[in-house]
């Protein structure tokens, strides 16, 4: 029967330094995007749970999103295979809409994420980034699991997708976008207005 | 007297739909749609939109404002105890999944909680269970068939259960044939009592997702694409965590392996 043994070995002793050299690379991987999704974390917290009015709070959260959030390129693979056969006028029209969407839609929950708390998991390297898993806990609400996807862009971390609970928000939004288009006949055109109809009835 | 089974007349009317509307494939010249629609996996879109379109009206006139009305009316405790008391009573049928897909750590926990919660937690209405070690979880028999190996198939969308595949289909039939409380007693009152279970069952599942189907709703541009990469994406999602919920039951007296740690 093996027993605990509570002081450390001599082979344990001699493999050690081994041990740090082989874990210094992924490890400092796995952390400066665990540390960047902790810094984004407080700063919202903050934000939702500080006692400004909910415009201010809408106008912190948008700057946020452009600090910390690759919108360009979520809006790239949003539009999937379509984003090819978009024409350059449409591409800068579909970014910019892109945009108002996302942050709309992050600002009209400003209300319900009051009392919003945070605890960071594990961070584990996957073939698009590093994938951060946090725990999100709201008043009177079960306790969610939300997976950030952080990858460096021109440099800075930055994240590239949210996944709550299994499902990721980038791939819902191109399955929707895609199959908007493939209804109105391929054209990239109907999706821009459709966008520009979400803007102007929520904004 | 047996109780209906309304699937049983639902299930060759959805046959005889699903044939006579098939969704018409890209040709094979136009690739990248080709590819997509292979992707989409949906040959019964038509048929499917069909009855999201059904469900949708259904939702709307008749279990939404049910949903919302029991969440006005029951306090925030009471609903959790409902809640409660509607997960010990399907904790059994996870206990048989847990098993069956061959995960005893799940399968312990299961069989600890219906235990705990049934006496201690006064028939299921507290969840004494989670605050001793034992989490909720719930295995279907959908994750089952998946576990086994059996493929998920193309989307289905059924009517008044939504979202679905064939496993999914097959796994819902047979947790409902195979729920050990659909086996116990006959008689007026216990159909009565029957239903009236899966009646809350639907009032409590919908009260709780309120807020996420009118944001879909609500901001995405075609909710029945949306909602099926939703359904896909979560069930997937369940799947890989079930595979993944490999941990054994070895009592702690019992020697380890050589060169393993727990």
């Amino acid at each position: 029967m093996t027993v605990p043994c509570p002081l450390p070995t001599r082979r344990a002793v001699l493999a050690l330094p081994a041990a740090l050299v082989l874990a210094a690379g992924p490890a400092r991987a796995a952390t400066a995007p665990a540390a960047f999704i902790r810094a984004t974390g407080e700063a919202l917290v903050k934000v939702l749970n500080g006692p400004d009015p909910e415009a201010e709070k809408s106008a912190a959260l948008q700057r946020i999103i452009d600090a910390r959030v690759d919108v360009a390129g979520i809006a790239r693979f949003c539009l999937g295979r379509f984003w090819r056969v978009a024409t350059p006028a449409e591409r800068t029209e579909y970014e910019k809409l892109f945009r108002r969407v996302l942050v709309l839609n992050v600002t009209a929950k400003v209300g319900a994420y009051k009392g919003v708390a945070f605890a960071i998991g594990r961070a584990v390297p996957r073939a698009e980034g590093t994938m951060v898993a946090t725990t999100v806990t709201r008043p009177g609400q079960a306790p969610a699991e939300v997976d950030w996807l952080v990858k460096p862009v021109d440099g800075r971390d930055r994240i590239i997708d949210v996944v709550a609970e299994g499902t990721s928000l980038r791939v819902t939004q191109r399955s929707d976008y895609a199959s908007y288009i493939s209804r109105h006949g391929g054209d990239v055109g109907a999706l821009i207005a459709a966008l520009r109809h979400q803007v102007g009835r929520t904004g | 007297m047996r109780a209906v089974r309304p699937w049983k007349f639902l299930l060759p009317a959805l046959a005889g739909l699903a044939l006579s509307a098939c969704a018409t494939p890209p040709p094979a010249s136009h690739k990248q749609a080709r590819a997509e629609f292979e992707r989409t996996n949906d040959p019964l879109e038509p048929t499917n939109r069909v009855f999201y379109k059904v469900n949708n009206v259904l939702d709307e006139a008749l279990l939404r404002p049910a949903a919302v009305a029991y969440k006005d009316v029951l306090p925030d405790p009471a609903r959790e105890g409902v809640h409660n008391v509607l997960t010990n009573l399907a904790t059994p049928m996870t206990l048989a999944n847990d098993m069956l897909s061959g995960r005893p750590r799940l399968a312990g926990t299961s069989f600890m909680r219906f235990l705990i919660n049934t006496t201690l937690g006064g028939l299921g209405l507290f969840d004494v269970a989670a605050k001793l070690g034992y989490p909720a979880h719930s295995t279907d028999f959908g994750e089952t068939l998946a576990i086994w190996g059996v493929p998920e198939g193309p989307y289905l969308y059924l009517p008044v259960f939504g979202p679905s595949d064939p496993r999914d289909a097959l796994g819902e039939g047979v947790g409902i044939a195979g729920d050990p409380l659909g086996w116990v007693g006959t008689g007026t009152v216990v159909t009565a009592l029957r239903w009236s279970r899966t009646g809350i069952s639907a009032l409590d599942a919908r009260s709780r997702v309120l807020g996420e189907i009118s944001a879909v709703k609500r901001t995405a541009l075609d909710p029945y694409a949306t909602f099926r990469s939703l359904y896909r994406q979560h069930r997937r999602a369940q799947i890989a965590k079930l595979r993944a919920a490999t941990g054994g039951t070895v009592p702690a007296w019992y020697p380890a392996p050589q060169g393993t740690h727990p």
